[in-house]
């Protein structure tokens, strides 16, 4: 019987498996639109991720130079970003690593202490192009630590992957150079989007306090300009700026006080950040801190669910207890259930969740290493063309990298912190004794795509 | 009796040969990594020695010294950055005589203290060129520092013109002009102004009875010692190609040479020239396998301070004594 009805058998097989390839295609391969996609369903089982015992492979493998500071008062930047990348490394070595030049090669990671100082960078992004032989270079907190290694990046025609460092400045035309990619939000898309965000709230009276160097003008000055744009009744009622790694922030509060704002913007990241919260709260200053790297749980779970409530956060990746996307969800349980069996100092709430710079910078990784994928070799040339105007469809949404200023552009998200919180997942509340970000809300491209330096308009055609 | 083994004539001359050999083929036997860890030693090698000049010969301990280093450093970033087409000599210079021009400035001020007082105000001074430094932030850029400023070939007209990006190529410049700087302070110690400098060291009463001006002495051993330590600056300024307060105002900076005279042997010439040395070597041993450099520093100076006072110089005089100087009997 089977026998007769062959051909119909053959007709109906091969128009639903047509179908299936158009109907499902897009959840498993790319996107529509997308040059690539990140395939939650690839990911390896990571239940015997451990960021304590990273395994590192042997033989021919690809090197990726971690560049972080490790030692010194902001030490604690290197440790944050390490389960980072070895959780990436870790995933793909266990899908058998990257084909290139013909091999499948898995990732190892070397690392380099910055120490924070732009000299100690150069030195550290030196040794491990010229005698560790990196093929690609991760990193890293500071703008002006992140301008050296560029600057080495492109004398020794290494790949530099800058997911961390925001200063415009960094990507104009006069510090631009072709290896170095940044996938994190610039000063301006970051301040377009809160400015923007700013304009639907009622608040008109601002304190700034940043940090005293590149980064942190740059910030304040794009915060001043775009506020001007989106909501021009908006008033500075106090601008400073501090030390780097300051212990001491009290001078600051009480002139803070004294001016009265309804909003103290800040972009501090650690340990400043840490330091800045926790003396304000101490010292009476209770107002909302609108900031971008005040997220660690640590730091928030220690000043309470009072002096964490109406923070407002805003970053290019967030999904406080509600995440946006099912690979965002995915990440979060498989990191989220690891995280309970890690030892110190991975055991601490700072890694409770991959959100904010660790989901970001998460995500950025897997971006690096699709685009190794698909370019089939580690020539920084063929990198290069394969990453500019690249489209990926990232954990959180679609991201693009601009060809002529390797600047990524995307959505922003923007959140207030309020209590209790949702669960993220069954049986898993995003915060417990502190306001975390609930209902995050999309600030659209539009709204935060920072114009290309005007030197770069025409350096691709 | 000691008994003094002379070694043969010829040997003046194979060591130094021996010397210069190796540091000329230096940067083409070991690559770029070993010749900029070389090239950062010398540079600490004769800041060091600059602030021996004070510290050994005169009996100044300054806690400060970075104040000369980084004004050398600044003005020949500044320099570089503000002024089109300035030649690689006269930056160099120029940062000689931003540290001396600093050093002429606090002498005033130095001149009126000793002993802790003096250590305690170089410290107040070098941290206050460290504040200014990030504060003014116009003129030096605050905490992002100078860098990206052009490089100047070393160039004699009509004849040759390098360029000092390559490593190599400054790695010769960098040993030739550092060289020059330790000959010129080795030269000055024996001198008869090196022979009041250890006078005023040892006894200035002494010296002021032999109708020496000890505050217009010290002004000058200042002035010299600022000059060493801004050329040390400037030569740094164009390694890096960046200067930023942390790399050359921070009071690290001005503990780090400290470390290397009495780590390399306090007294004596060859002292901090070996300090840098071994801890340029301890440094990069150490920051592969640890995080905690400043840690083995610490236990460093705490066994030289306990054990040899005299430093590795001292204790490579001493075991030369043992290996080449014999006792006999009379």
């Amino acid at each position: 019987m089977i026998f007769k009805h062959r051909k119909v058998l053959y007709r109906v097989t091969f128009v639903l498996s047509v179908a299936a390839v158009f109907m499902l295609g897009p959840l498993g391969g790319t996107a529509p639109g997308a040059d690539s996609s990140f395939d939650p369903a690839a990911m390896s089982d990571m239940s015997d991720f451990d960021p304590n015992n990273f395994q590192q492979p042997e033989g021919d493998t690809i090197k990726l130079g971690y560049l972080q500071i490790m030692s010194g008062a902001a030490a604690g930047n290197g440790e944050l970003f390490w389960p980072v990348v070895t959780w990436v490394a870790h995933d793909i070595n266990k899908r058998g690593g990257i084909m290139v030049d013909g091999k499948k090669k898995k990732i190892e990671i070397l690392k380099g202490d910055t120490q924070g100082k732009p000299a100690a960078a150069r030195k550290e992004t030196e040794r491990l192009c010229l005698e560790e032989n990196v093929d690609l270079l991760w990193g890293t907190s500071g703008s002006h630590t992140a301008k050296a290694i560029a600057d080495v990046a492109e004398e020794y025609k290494v790949p530099f992957l800058n997911c961390l460092s925001l200063s415009d400045e960094l990507m104009n035309e006069k510090n631009f150079n072709r290896y170095t990619f940044r996938t994190l939000s610039n000063t301006t898309q970051w301040n377009m989007a809160l400015s923007y965000y700013f304009s639907k709230r009622p608040e008109t009276k601002f304190s700034i306090l940043c940090q005293d160097y590149m980064y942190g003008h740059a910030m304040a000055d794009a915060f001043k300009k775009y506020l001007n744009k989106y909501k021009p009744e908006a008033e500075i009622v106090s601008e400073d700026y501090h030390k780097l790694w300051l212990k001491d922030f009290a001078p600051y509060m009480t002139k803070i006080m004294a001016a009265n704002p309804d909003i103290l913007y800040t972009a501090d990241w650690l340990p400043d950040g840490d330091n800045l919260i926790n003396q304000a709260r101490s010292m009476g200053v209770n107002l909302p801190i609108a900031n971008i790297y005040i997220t660690n749980p640590d730091t928030l779970a220690s000043v309470g669910v009072e002096g964490t409530r109406n923070m407002i956060f805003c970053y290019s990746w967030m999904s406080g207890d509600t995440p946006q996307t099912k690979a965002q969800k995915k990440l979060m349980k498989e990191w989220h259930e690891q995280w309970k069996t890690w030892e110190a100092p991975y055991d601490s709430l700072l890694y409770i969740w991959p959100d904010f710079v660790v989901g970001q910078t998460i995500s950025d990784t897997y971006w690096l290493f699709d685009v190794i994928q698909r370019t089939g070799t580690l020539d920084p040339e063929k990198i290069i063309k394969v990453w500019e105007d690249d489209v990926y469809k990232a954990i959180q949404g679609v991201r693009t990298m601009r060809a002529a200023d390797h600047q990524a552009v995307f959505d922003m998200y923007v959140g207030e912190a309020t209590y209790p919180t949702r669960e993220v997942y069954e049986g898993a509340p995003y915060s417990e004794g502190y306001a975390g970000v609930h209902k995050v809300i999309k600030i659209p491209q539009k709204y935060c795509t920072p114009p290309v330096p005007e030197g770069l308009k025409d350096r691709v055609e | 009796m000691i008994a003094r083994i002379t070694p043969p004539a010829w040997t003046r001359w194979v060591l130094p040969g021996i010397a210069a050999a190796i540091l000329l083929g230096y940067p083409l036997v070991f690559g770029t990594v070993y010749t900029n860890i070389f090239i950062h030693f010398a540079i600490f090698a004769v800041f060091a020695a600059s602030l021996n000049m004070l510290v050994s010969y005169t009996g100044l301990l300054s806690f400060g010294h970075a104040l000369f280093f980084g004004g050398g450093a600044y003005a020949t970033a500044l320099a570089l950055e503000n002024i089109p087409g300035m030649g690689l000599f006269p930056a160099i210079f120029t940062g000689g005589l931003a540290g001396a021009a600093f050093a002429l400035i606090v002498s005033p001020l130095l001149n009126r203290v000793r002993d802790t007082a003096f250590a305690l105000l170089t410290l107040a001074l070098g941290q206050l060129a460290y504040m200014a430094c990030i504060k003014l932030r116009d003129i030096t850029h605050g905490e992002d520092g100078v860098g990206g400023f052009p490089i100047p070939d070393l160039s004699i007209p009509g004849v040759v013109s390098v360029s000092m990006v390559p490593a190599q190529n400054f790695y010769y410049l960098a040993i030739v002009i550092l060289g020059i700087c330790l000959l010129l302070m080795w030269f000055l110690t024996k001198t008869p102004f090196g022979s009041i400098m250890i006078g005023i060291r040892d006894n200035p009463q002494r010296v002021d009875f032999l109708g020496f001006n000890i505050p217009l002495t010290k002004c000058l051993i200042f002035t010299l010692s600022g000059f060493f330590a801004g050329i040390a600056g400037s030569v740094y300024a164009l390694f890096n190609n960046l200067v930023t307060p942390d790399g050359v105002f921070h009071i690290m900076t001005s503990f780090t040479p400290i470390m290397m005279v009495y780590v390399g042997g306090i007294g004596t010439f060859a002292g901090p020239i070996a300090g840098s040395g071994l801890m340029t070597i301890i440094e990069e041993i150490a920051t592969r396998y640890t995080t905690q450099l400043v840690l083995f520093n610490g236990i460093l100076l705490v066994l030289v301070v306990m054990f040899f006072r005299t430093g590795f110089v001292g204790l490579y005089l001493l075991l030369k004594q043992k290996l080449f100087e014999k006792e006999s009997s009379r």
